[in-house]
């Protein structure tokens, strides 16, 4: 089942020399449960793929349809709840509100809609996560590793329908590198959420189902990485 | 770059929007310490000039002989000296011109100097006994003119020669009570005197000291070195005061409250630069972390932050002491507009060096220690963290915000404010010391509304008078000057002196009368009861005066001739704008009340006034006001004194201008303080957290609970502020009432509602412009951006 759909998506920054085209005609799709990765040189348009998809940056032309839903259609209010409720995001600095501790942390989207947490879920994902001894704890009181898991935590907690990475291992040393991407494949695989995911570290592409490439904008599929 | 510190340069200029809003902090902090403090100079130099207007220029007069005064003359501190004596001062000792009850007053040419306002218009100094000088009112009703003789009776009924060398004005006084003056030099003086021995030849030797001697020190060396008793020695309070040279005891306790001020400007201004220091470093431990990593050690750090912080002082300090000193230029140029004649003597362009001291002290010092804290906090960056991006750009939470009570965007703008401890107590802090300063400098206005007496609507212009206070002038007269050309308005006040018992105890009480007029002018000085009651003729209006044996609701048995008649005292005014009844007899102070016309009459039998005020029209000339004399004196013959009261009321109008500008620009300055600090505390706070909100906004959050939380951190800094304001503020709003204003006119303290409410008003604007600045900022910038920041 078709989840994302992305149509010739174009995006350019700055004017004259200056002009950069940070994606060109990017069409590509993923279906349900699937994990993709997606990797390019510095300065290839990943991250602006990655923004434009999960709706933080607009693209020039083109559309994202979110399980059936064109999110450039939405108002800027709009997308913002749809973002907070169907995508889940993950950064290479993680992000995680140093004033929320592990626990807030995690159910923050759910706060944001003014509802209560669903507690069999934050206890399922904190045991998912191996957390549970550190609930209490604020990100600052975290290593790294923990830091990045509390934000994969937050970013499944909605049991959003995509979730996107953005080297979510660029800051991790080896073992949390692979505790990350043990989640994200979990991600996908126990709980069927597509996951798209930017890394440099080709050797992490070996998880992935489907591997893009992103040169001077331009996608391609190198194929699967399993 | 031949030095690692040359990176400061560098760095500036590449990032002069992150370090504009603390640049702008020093600016401002710089800028209302030394407007505040510049306007205090210009104040008391103002206040300086009309004093030496109107009770000279002189420190100190000892009543001393000529041998004395050479001797005082010798003294090192002493800068000048000159002799003055006066004679008739009262007009009651028959000293006469023409008839006329005429001011003698003998003095050295060097009192002149002193006393700026008797100035010889036309003519020169008396060189010779036989010589004198007069003033206007003699030239005008004698029709004489330099070089011509008037003859002086004396007393003992000699009659004296002299010749008018020159003309002087009327000075207040003279006008006041429309005397005759002449001025003699000293040896003429003391040759009217036929019965001379050695005390008849001593004069007051007014002395000005050099500056910066110590006044009281030297005055004390005097007395005891040449055994002067009290009574010999006068000071000039007012100048000495304002040369901060005085010792009185009320004086002493306004010189605290006016210290007590200062150090709350300063730490207002020391609060500003601390808070957008603090909360400047905090946000780029990043980048030092980054300096540690390329092997910067510790002490190099905070070097670097401490020389940064003073290359920001090389242009805000200056910048807020010239935007300071033309904030200052403008408030005299508004003074010299106000009152052209009194303010001449201040110059368009002062210079107030201790505004420009105060400023460029404010702001280096604070600068230098504010930076202390976030230097070391800079130096303990850990490099590893720099480098892995985990540095925070905000301080690290001690503890996580609570989201059991309030919605998730509240908590945490709520945890925003309230999460580091030392932010929130320097912004909250200086919120609060706005609210400290304004409710403590409110006090002021109330002091000027009571100390600045012709400033009242019910100051009269001119006024006749009885001088034995009998009911002598008719009350008809009213009715008729008022439609005299020049004439605002007349009323008048009948006086009584009525023996009655309070309680047991037999007392005299003064009784005046006031029409519907002058009960309503005195309404704002009620400080117990009603006056509707006195209105009607059922009550009395006691006058405050400490000690009173009568109180509010007191029962006062009147025995006046007409019979025995039991009222009570139904009101209670702090203060009444003319000199307290003291008796005829034994010249105590009495107790004095307030009745109706009505009840006067019927208590005393008598309807014509003791007192007849009379305000003019702005453009009433001296020709309207001869033409009233000429009215009164037609109704009520000679027997009747006539003031005029223009001069003086110009010169205390003057005093109360420059007091009103100062205070109320006091207040002005004040309230911007608290306005500038909230939209600066929050615009960098937001700035500061602008990658959080980004991610924030990432995983979800939408720009109006980016606002409600922006909100939640914006309103907690003020109410908290708010509240320690007034915990603090209203306290020393009392005290300080206490101290100025109860303890001299009796008013008790209350609330100070609309001081309250415009500081409160003022916060509250603050607050709704400081968070939508930022909300607005955030809403114009994608998400990707945000981060970015």
């Amino acid at each position: 089942m078709e989840i994302l759909k992305a149509e010739n998506l174009s995006k350019t920054y700055g004017t004259g020399e200056a002009r950069v085209e940070a994606l060109k005609d990017v069409s590509f799709s993923m279906a349900r449960g699937e994990f993709a990765a997606v990797v390019g040189a510095s300065g290839s348009g990943k991250s602006t793929l990655l923004n434009c998809i999960g709706g933080l940056d607009t693209a020039d032309s083109g559309r994202v349809f979110l399980n059936g839903k064109d999110i450039f259609d939405m108002g800027e209010d709009e997308r913002t709840i749809f973002r907070r409720q169907s995508i889940g995001f993950v950064f290479q600095s993680f992000h995680l509100i140093p004033e929320l501790n592990v626990e807030q942390n995690i159910i923050f989207p759910i706060l944001l809609d003014y509802k209560k947490p669903d507690k069999d879920r934050v206890e399922e994902i904190l045991e998912v996560l191996g957390l549970e001894n550190r609930r209490r704890h604020l990100p600052g009181q975290l290593s790294g590793g923990q830091q990045q898991r509390v934000a994969i935590g937050r970013a499944m907690i909605t049991r959003p329908i995509l979730v996107l990475a953005d080297e979510p291992t660029g800051n991790l040393d080896s073992q949390s590198s692979r505790d990350v991407m043990d989640l994200l494949c979990k991600a996908a695989r126990h709980y069927q959420q597509t996951v798209l995911m930017i890394t440099h570290n080709m050797n992490l592409t070996q998880s992935a189902d489907r591997v893009f490439q992103v040169v001077d904008g331009r996608l391609g599929e190198l194929g699967g990485g399993r | 770059m031949k030095h690692y510190l040359d990176l400061i340069s560098i760095s500036a200029k590449h990032h002069k929007a992150q370090t504009r809003m603390t640049r702008f902090c020093i600016v401002l902090a710089v800028f209302l310490v030394t407007v505040i403090f510049g306007m205090a100079d210009m104040e008391m130099r103002s206040q300086l000039v009309q004093a030496v207007r109107t009770d000279g220029s002189w420190h100190a007069g000892f009543l001393v002989n000529e041998e004395q005064e050479a001797l005082i003359g010798a003294r090192p501190e002493v800068k000048q000296t000159a002799r003055y004596e006066s004679l008739n001062y009262r007009l009651k000792d028959h000293y006469q011109i023409e008839g006329e009850e005429t001011v003698i007053c003998g003095f050295d040419r060097e009192f002149l100097d002193m006393y700026p306002d008797v100035d010889i218009v036309e003519g020169t100094f008396p060189q010779s006994e036989d010589e004198a000088v007069v003033n206007e009112n003699i030239i005008n009703r004698l029709e004489l003119e330099i070089g011509e003789m008037i003859s002086l009776k004396t007393p003992q009924g000699a009659q004296i020669d002299l010749r008018i060398t020159g003309i002087t004005k009327n000075t207040a006084l003279m006008a006041e009570h429309d005397a005759f003056g002449i001025f003699l030099s000293m040896d003429g003086f003391f040759a009217l005197n036929p019965e001379s021995t050695e005390a008849d030849q001593e004069a007051v030797c007014f002395v000005i000291f050099r500056p910066y001697c110590n006044i009281q020190k030297a005055i004390g060396e005097i007395s005891s070195q040449l055994g002067l008793g009290e009574e010999q020695v006068r000071q000039n309070a007012k100048v000495l005061m304002l040369l901060f040279q005085s010792r009185d005891t009320y004086l002493m306790r306004f010189y605290f409250v006016a210290g007590v001020l200062a150090v709350l400007v300063v730490a207002a201004g020391v609060f500003m630069i601390a808070a957008s220091m603090n909360s400047n470093i905090a946000r780029r431990t990043e980048f030092f972390g980054m300096m540690r990593c390329l092997g910067a050690v510790r002490k190099q750090i905070v070097r670097f932050v401490r020389r940064e912080a003073l290359s920001w002082c090389k242009t805000a300090v200056p910048a807020g002491l010239l935007a300071g000193t033309v904030v200052v230029w403008l408030l005299c140029k508004m003074l010299r507009f106000l009152s052209p004649g009194l303010f001449e003597g201040l110059p368009v362009f002062g210079i107030s060096y201790i505004g420009l001291a105060a400023g460029t002290v404010v702001g280096v010092i604070t600068v230098l220690l504010a930076a202390r804290s976030p230097a070391k906090q800079a130096a303990g960056v850990s490099p590893l963290a720099a480098v892995s991006g985990n540095a925070r750009t905000v301080q690290a939470a001690k503890r996580a915000a609570d989201t059991r009570f309030f919605k998730v965007d509240a908590a945490l703008g709520i945890h925003h404010a309230m999460g580091s401890r030392r932010n929130f107590f320097l912004v909250t802090g200086s919120f609060a010391f706005s609210i400290i300063l304004f409710l403590s400098f409110s006090t002021a206005v109330d002091f000027m509304h009571h100390a600045i007496t012709p400033l009242r609507p019910s100051a009269p212009d001119i006024y006749a008078y009885s001088e034995d206070t009998s009911n002598k002038i008719p009350s008809r007269l009213v009715d008729e000057l008022k439609n005299y050309p020049g004439v605002k308005r007349v009323f008048g006040r009948s006086y009584g002196e009525l023996s009655a018992f309070a309680g047991e105890k037999e007392i005299t009480l003064t009784v005046l009368s006031y029409d519907e007029q002058q009960f309503s002018w005195a309404e704002k000085s009620l400080i117990e009861g009603s006056l509707s009651e006195v209105i009607s003729g059922k009550g009395l209006l006691l006058v405050y005066r400490s000690g009173s044996l009568l109180k509010m609701g007191s029962s006062v048995t009147l025995l006046p001739q007409t019979g025995r008649q039991q009222v009570s005292v139904s009101g209670v005014l702090s203060d009444v704008p003319y000199n307290y009844g003291t008796s005829k007899n034994t010249g105590i102070e009495e107790e004095m009340v307030i009745c109706s016309e009505e009840m006067f009459e019927k208590l005393t039998g008598e309807q014509d006034y003791a007192v007849l005020d009379m305000q003019l029209q702005p453009d009433a000339g001296d020709a309207q006001v001869q033409q009233l004399r000429r009215a009164v004196e037609q109704a009520c013959g000679r027997e009747i004194s006539f003031s005029d009261k223009r001069i003086g009321n110009r010169e205390a109008k003057g005093a109360g201008y420059s007091m009103a500008v100062f205070l109320y620009g006091f207040l002005v300055v004040i309230a911007m303080i608290g306005f500038f600090n909230i939209m600066n505390c929050i615009a960098m706070s937001v700035s500061a957290r602008m990658r959080e909100y980004g991610a924030m906004r990432a995983v979800g959050m939408e720009v109006r609970q980016l606002a409600r939380m922006i909100w939640g951190e914006t309103l907690t800094y003020t109410v908290c502020g708010t509240v320690f304001g007034c915990a603090v503020g209203l306290p020393l709003n009392r005290a300080f009432f206490r101290s100025l204003v109860t303890s001299r006119w009796g008013d008790a303290w209350t609330l100070p509602g609309w001081e309250f409410l415009v500081i409160v008003a003022v916060m509250s604007v603050s607050v709704c412009l400081a968070a939508a600045g930022p909300v607005r900022r955030i809403r114009q910038m994608t998400v990707v951006e945000t981060i970015g920041r």
